[in-house]
């Protein structure tokens, strides 16, 4: 009997935003997704005479199934959550803004080093959390972020370089030729025996039908950073199992695509660094799976709901 | 029969009386007082009459009735902690979601042009 007041996750961003000076999307339905300095789609709505520029005006909510716009990677962000990477982090976001042309967040996750000055230093913006939220509780507020400031998408990448910034492109010609709302960048080499046999676990558990789970190269699109951006996905402790199965819950596409990467330069794998933290890793995913059993089959089902009716 | 009365009387007075303290000085929020208030009237009567026990477990079929009072208590204590349990959770999700909007608030107060003061790394750490 707590008298509480559910956040709703949106609530800050019903006024018109000091830098993009327009309303943020609230349409989370819509397949038009906020997009910065776009001729067509969202700014039409809210400025008067290019009305005319919409190609499909859609007078109810599209439903999630339909083929999104292809992502520009100019108009997305790339977020780079960072814990003590200071050694790392310029190059790759020097590596990113070479390669994408796009704006580059840094998210420092209470870093005790200068991970955030680094990342100035190259030509990030940088985002400090007053303690620790994790990766995926840094990741969030990257995608937060880029909701609040209108951004077309995310793309979000590790900052110890193991992924290389010449393979970024890939993901949004795989978005752009599959139309999915997440792509992730897979590296199937990379996978040791232990991960692979996780994995398969994981697939069994989940119904999702993806090679690699932990991979923290991913293309979202606004349909999916509107739905990550929310409250639902704060308490989950990993950006993997339960980010996906969040997003499929929703009917979103999730597609993969295989991307070189490196070996780690720094630092070391989050989740798969002892088998403590392994087992522990695992019981809480698999609690989690339980919970929501039947939202990767559900997605399945929706697809083929969407294909019959096309 | 009579000392056992008394020992329990004494008990259930002082916990309901030790409740009523803390929940009158304050210490305990408003659904919080309430839960307590519940229970600190709940020791006081079965502390004061110990025969409620005996002829509950008649009606409810238990045949050692002594028992009865630790299975409700325990299902109480169950309940607590699972309540509690969900509170926390629903606290961690705001504190998450507080600290990441401070630090979006506070890169747009630095864009604007605001200097806020450097702070040293770990600032707000607690450990």
């Amino acid at each position: 009997m707590t008298h509480e007041r559910r956040e709703t996750g949106h609530g800050y961003i019903g006024l018109p935003h000091p830098y993009t000076e327009r309303a943020p999307e609230r349409d989370h339905g819509s397949l038009r997704p906020a997009r910065r300095g776009a001729p067509v789609g969202t700014a039409a709505l809210t400025s008067s005479g290019t009305m005319r520029r919409i190609a499909v005006p859609f007078a109810t909510p599209a439903p999630v199934t339909a083929r999104p716009p292809a992502l520009r990677a100019a108009d997305c962000l790339a977020v780079i959550p960072a814990r003590d990477e200071a050694a790392t982090v310029g190059a790759v976001v020097a590596g990113v803004r070479e390669a994408l042309g796009c704006a580059v967040l840094v998210v420092d996750d209470a870093s005790h080093d200068e991970t955030g000055a680094a990342a100035r230093a190259a030509g990030a913006q940088s985002l400090r959390l007053s303690f620790g939220l994790g990766a995926w509780g840094a990741t969030q507020t990257g995608i937060r972020y880029a909701q609040r400031n209108g951004y077309a998408g995310v793309i979000t990448l590790d900052a110890d370089g193991q992924h290389e910034p010449a393979s970024l492109p890939a993901l949004f010609e795989a978005q752009q030729r599959t139309a999915a709302n997440v792509v992730i960048g897979t590296c199937v080499g990379r996978l040791s025996r232990a991960k692979r046999v996780a994995w398969l676990y994981l697939r069994g558990l989940t119904g999702l039908r993806l090679t690699d789970f932990t991979s923290g190269l991913r293309l979202y699109d606004a349909q999916a950073v509107a739905i990550l951006a929310g409250p639902e996905a704060s308490l989950l402790d990993y950006q993997d199992v339960g980010v996906l199965m969040l997003l499929a819950k929703n009917g979103l596409r999730i597609d993969e695509t295989p991307v070189p990467m490196l070996p780690r330069r720094e630092g070391h794998s989050r989740v798969f660094a002892s088998w403590p933290v392994v087992a522990r890793y695992m019981m809480h995913t698999t609690v989690l799976c339980l919970a929501q059993i039947d939202a990767g089959r559900r997605k399945e089902k929706v697809l083929q709901e969407g294909c019959s009716a096309c | 029969m009579l000392t056992g009365q008394i020992t329990s009387a004494i008990l259930g007075i002082a916990l309901a009386g030790a409740i009523l303290f803390l929940v009158r000085r304050d210490h305990l929020h408003g659904p919080y007082a309430v839960w307590w208030f519940v229970i600190a009237a709940a020791t006081f009567l079965l502390g004061v009459f110990p025969r409620i026990v005996i002829w509950l477990g008649h009606q409810t079929g238990i045949f050692y009735a002594p028992v009865l009072p630790i299975i409700i208590g325990l299902s109480l204590v169950l309940i607590r902690l699972l309540k509690l349990d969900v509170d926390r959770s629903k606290q961690e999700r705001r504190i998450r979601r507080l600290t990441q909007k401070l630090a979006i608030l506070e890169q747009e107060l630095t864009r604007l042009g605001g200097n806020p003061p450097a702070e040293a790394p770990g600032d707000d750490e607690d450990s």
